[in-house]
């Protein structure tokens, strides 16, 4: 553990620091807030491209043995996280006028990059929490919403039920291990011991919450419709992605047992059914893409039956596509009225003939969240279902994909809304948000790229 | 190499089309239809020069592009044109102009996007006839899911949301199957050669085991059965033509419901032979059970378009009895069915449309006489009938009567082996050309003849040039395709042979139970 090491691997995670306490000192020396959100913008790109170098370059190192360790893998996770956090600031600069959601944002990721990295269940607890704290005063900002408190409550709550999970579940595994390392969930899969199995149980309970899979999926419903666009943005995309990765690297190259199976399969797989649906009726876009994301979590999750070797692909190539088009989507939603009156899906009726752009970029995100070819949301459930059955377990991928297809109907109906319905009355032609605008460009700039070349941003998250 | 060049620019002309729409001034709706036909008409003069120095004696890929996408999944673009596909490449290039011509006065609404949705569909349509790679096939494969819902969707009828979102979900469960079955045997295949391949020619000699083969059959045979449509999986096809745009319904009847057959060609029957031997009996059915049942359902329509939707069930029941047959001939009419009912079905589906633009009624009982009201129109309408019945020298003779003819010779064989059931099916095959004879030419009577009737029949005017125009090039290909029908036919010969023997054709009868021997 030398000095050098510190610096060079946790590079991202200075960045953001060093980016964080300057937005603090900028804010309280009074500066405006576009200074502060031009910082906090700045600090994310450079600690994606810091992520980005590390990943390539193939740098590995244990800054803190046993608590923290950096690899490829690490790295391209985090840069994907980051970038995905580049529009989602963007987003929130039409919604948000003071440094507050800067700050936070740049101090929820540190945590991101935390969790991505731990390699002790202390780091991962310490990297959650300051992962999710800010996310729940996110929540809360978008106080012109009447059921945001409700939503943020219920959030904090069932997010403090999640960390006492992964609590206990990391005490019962010391207490048959007798260490706090990671890689003992890996080698409880498969033991005999009550105890693990219990550890095992309650670690994957947690996560299973902390991402929206079934059953434990009934706050994000109330969270994404409470909070305002980008701080659903945040918790759809950037939430979800982190606690993947963690989970990702929790099984590491662990192969499951029977047992296992069923547990890693059974709550993916209702997730995806329930959530698809579920997300069938909802007259909130938000709600809708809750329950959307819901069953996305399935697939995600899904991606853990495959062989060890290909599990990181999968689960890094699916959050880049899946966290990108729903980034899309909600830089394409109308933002003209009152919040709650544009959250219905109504107010995207006629979209195409008020913002044809908007309408367009909408449709490709629900096309590519919906897996139609050849938008990177193919590639990506493609790409899980392939592990999967090769792993041997073609029921399961056949039931999965079946669950797919009843998806197909909501995201159809959005841009039903948007292309074949007239406008609803006094519905205005509204201009373009600029930075929605520029948000969305810089998501379909990489999304252009796993479109066309899917090789060969495989080939680079081979791991 | 200069020609491989041409196809790939034959293939992504229509995305250019779709740049240029996106970056077109929508308040100049004429230069977007100028500048579209124009880009159609070029797409089809390269494409009849491929098709022109294609070589019928070369059972390879012609003009051939492989380049490596998905290295890791050994997924390549590999596009190429060989007997199964070169005609029905020339018909869908063929078809183009002619959408875009024939939509001139009717699409007034959304004209860039409405290009750019025509662009879009023949792109997907054309990479899916060429593509060689399974991967590569279902992208496009399930592309056009997307233009044909908006085209049905924004530019259809009254009842338009509920016939795109009917197409779409049957469609759409069909490939979700196909998909699942995909993998499965790409992975298969890894395992049993170590080949990770998606090309056609690496798939062909998976060697899978019987059981399994079942299963994928099935699971393509029902995507593709959909697609054809095989009743009784027709049903989104009525609601889909009847609220469609006339450009949908052309392009649906034309191109769109080939990929089910063409499926079948290419993918379901030779890449699961042993499966395939075994069901060859129940497609037989089934593709009866559509020839018959589909004309008796146009017997009693009232509604134009209806008539030529359940006709379309029909004609395409005669392309699955000529691949069903695994005889040379038969799988030879079959094409020619294929490609001839693309040219009459689009045809008739185009007059329809002229006719509702005019009258703005499908309603048979609103019609008589129009043979007095619009001449040259009922002239036009006149042939189109007749080839779609059959007539010799029409396109429609040549399929039909080949594939009836391949079936014949395949159930006389059976009948030969102690089995009748073929020789059965094949004979109440015939009676559909009676009854699709009697559909037509009773449809043509109370349409074109009789008491003279239409609404606004006052303001009636016949043909302008540009229709003329569409319609003449439509007639041209039918007696083409009818009186000389030679030359296509040697360009796809050897891939009938070459899906017969894939098939296992000499195999066909002998896969039916063993009896006795008749003298």
């Amino acid at each position: 553990m030398n000095v050098q090491t510190i610096v060079v691997s946790m590079l991202p995670e200075h960045l953001l620091l060093g980016g964080l306490c300057l937005v603090l000192v900028l804010d309280i020396a009074g500066r405006p807030a576009r200074t502060s959100f031009a910082l906090a913008l700045a600090t994310v790109i450079a600690a994606t491209v810091a992520a980005a170098v590390l990943a390539t370059s193939g740098y590995a190192a244990a800054t803190f043995l046993g608590h923290l360790s950096v690899s490829p893998a690490t790295s391209a996770g985090k840069a994907i996280v980051l970038l995905l956090a580049v529009p989602v600031l963007m987003l929130s600069r039409d919604e948000f006028r003071d440094a507050q959601f800067p700050l936070l944002v740049l101090a929820s990721l540190y945590g991101a990059c935390l969790v991505i990295s731990a390699d002790s269940f202390l780091t991962l607890l310490l990297g959650l929490e300051t992962l999710s704290l800010p996310v729940y005063v996110l929540v809360l900002l978008a106080m012109q919403r009447e059921d945001s408190p409700e939503a943020a409550l219920k959030y904090l709550v069932l997010g403090g039920a999640a960390t006492g999970m992964l609590l206990m579940g990391a005490s019962l595994l010391f207490g048959w291990s007798g260490t706090l390392a990671t890689e003992t969930f890996a080698r409880a899969l498969d033991a005999p011991s009550a105890l693990a199995r219990a550890g095992v149980g309650l670690v994957l309970c947690a996560f299973f919450l902390k991402a929206a899979v079934f059953p434990f999926h009934a706050w994000a419903p109330d969270a994404y419709q409470g909070g305002s666009v980008p701080a659903t943005a945040y918790m759809a995309t950037i939430v979800k992605a982190t606690v993947l990765l963690a989970v990702v690297r929790l099984f590491g190259s662990a192969q499951l047992t029977v047992a296992m199976t069923a547990l890693v399969a059974v709550p993916p797989l209702v997730s995806i059914v329930w959530g698809n649906v579920t997300a069938m009726r909802q007259p909130s876009f938000r709600r809708m893409i809750a329950y959307s994301s819901i069953a996305h979590a399935g697939f995600l999750f899904f991606a853990l039956l495959g062989a060890a070797e290909g599990r990181f692909q999968a689960i890094a190539f699916y959050l880049a596509a899946y966290g990108l088009m729903s980034l899309v989507a909600f830089a394409a939603l109308p933002r003209d009225g009152e919040d709650v009156v544009d959250d219905r899906i109504d107010s995207l009726k006629g979209l195409f003939q008020r913002r044809p752009y908007a309408a367009v970029t909408l449709a490709i995100a629900m096309l590519s969240l919906a897996g139609i070819p050849p938008l990177p949301g193919f590639v990506a459930k493609f790409l899980v279902f392939r592990n999967v059955m090769a792993a041997g377990h073609t029921e399961l991928a056949v039931l999965g994909l079946v669950g797919s297809y009843l998806g197909l109907y909501f995201y159809l109906r959005v841009i039903q809304y948007m292309f074949m319905s007239a406008p609803a009355e006094g519905a205005g032609r509204a201009t373009l948000r600029r930075h929605a605008f520029a948000a969305s460009l810089v998501c379909l700039v990489p999304v252009a790229l796993l479109t066309v070349f899917p090789g060969w941003v495989l080939g680079m998250l081979r791991g | 190499m200069a020609d491989a060049l041409m196809l790939n620019v034959v293939l992504f002309l229509p995305v250019a089309g779709i740049v240029y729409t996106t970056l077109a001034d929508e308040r100049r709706p004429d230069a977007v239809r100028s500048v579209s036909f124009a880009l159609m008409l070029a797409q089809f003069a390269l494409t009849a020069w491929l098709y022109f120095r294609f070589d019928a004696a070369d059972p390879g890929l012609q003009f051939a592009t492989k380049l490596p996408w998905i290295p890791d999944w050994g997924v390549s673009y590999l596009i190429g044109l060989d007997g199964y596909n070169v005609l029905l490449v020339l018909l869908t290039a063929f078809l183009g102009p002619i959408v875009v011509a024939g939509s001139w006065t009717a699409i007034t609404k959304d004209v860039r996007l409405f290009h750019a949705m025509v662009f879009l569909i023949q792109f997907a349509m054309l990479g899916t006839f060429v593509a060689q790679d399974l991967f590569l096939f279902y992208l496009f494969w399930e592309l056009m899911l997307v233009p044909m819902f908006l085209l049905i969707g924004i530019w259809g009828g009254e009842r338009r949301i509920y016939a795109t979102i009917k197409f779409v979900l049957y469609t759409a469960f069909g490939s979700i199957l196909m998909l699942a079955a995909m993998i499965y045997l790409v992975w298969s295949l890894k395992t049993t050669t170590g080949v990770t391949s998606f090309a056609f020619a690496d798939l062909y000699g998976a060697g899978l085991k019987p059981s399994a083969q079942t299963w994928l059959f099935a699971a393509f045979a029902l995507s593709f059965a959909i697609k054809v449509p095989i009743v009784p999986l027709h049903t989104w096809l009525p609601d889909a033509h009847v609220e469609a745009p006339t450009a949908g319904s052309v392009i649906l009847a034309g191109v769109l419901l080939k990929m089910g057959t063409y499926g079948f060609m290419k993918l379901g029957f030779p890449l699961f032979p042993d499966a395939a031997r075994e069901a060859t009996l129940l497609v037989m059915v089934f593709g009866v059970i559509s020839i018959v049942y589909g004309a008796c359902l146009a017997l009693v329509q009232t509604d134009i378009k209806k008539i030529i939707a359940y006709s379309s069930i029909s004609h395409l029941g005669y392309a699955m009895l000529g691949l069903a047959s695994l005889d040379l001939i038969g799988i030879q009419g079959a094409v020619m069915q294929m490609v001839s009912h693309g040219l009459t079905a689009a045809g008739l589906f185009l007059m329809v449309g002229m006719i509702y633009e005019r009258c703005h009624s499908r309603n048979l009982a609103d019609y008589g006489g129009l043979a007095k009201l619009l001449p040259v129109y009922s002239v036009f309408f006149m042939v189109l009938t007749l080839a779609a019945i059959g007539l010799p020298t029409t396109s429609g003779f040549t399929g039909e009567f080949l594939a009836l003819l391949g079936t014949f010779r395949t159930a006389w064989q059976a009948h030969l082996a102690g089995h009748d059931a073929m020789l059965w099916l094949a004979g109440i095959a015939v009676t559909g050309v009676v009854l699709g004879a009697l559909y037509m030419l009773w449809f043509a009577q109370r349409f074109l003849f009789g008491a003279t009737r239409a609404p606004h029949a006052e303001h009636l005017t016949d043909l302008s040039a540009r229709e003329v125009g569409i319609l003449v090039a439509l007639v041209v290909a039918v007696f083409w395709l009818g009186l000389f029908p030679d030359e296509p036919m040697r360009k796809t010969e050897l891939a009938a042979k070459q899906y017969q023997q894939l098939v296992g054709g000499a195999r066909a009868v002998a896969a039916l139970p063993a009896t006795e021997p008749r003298r």
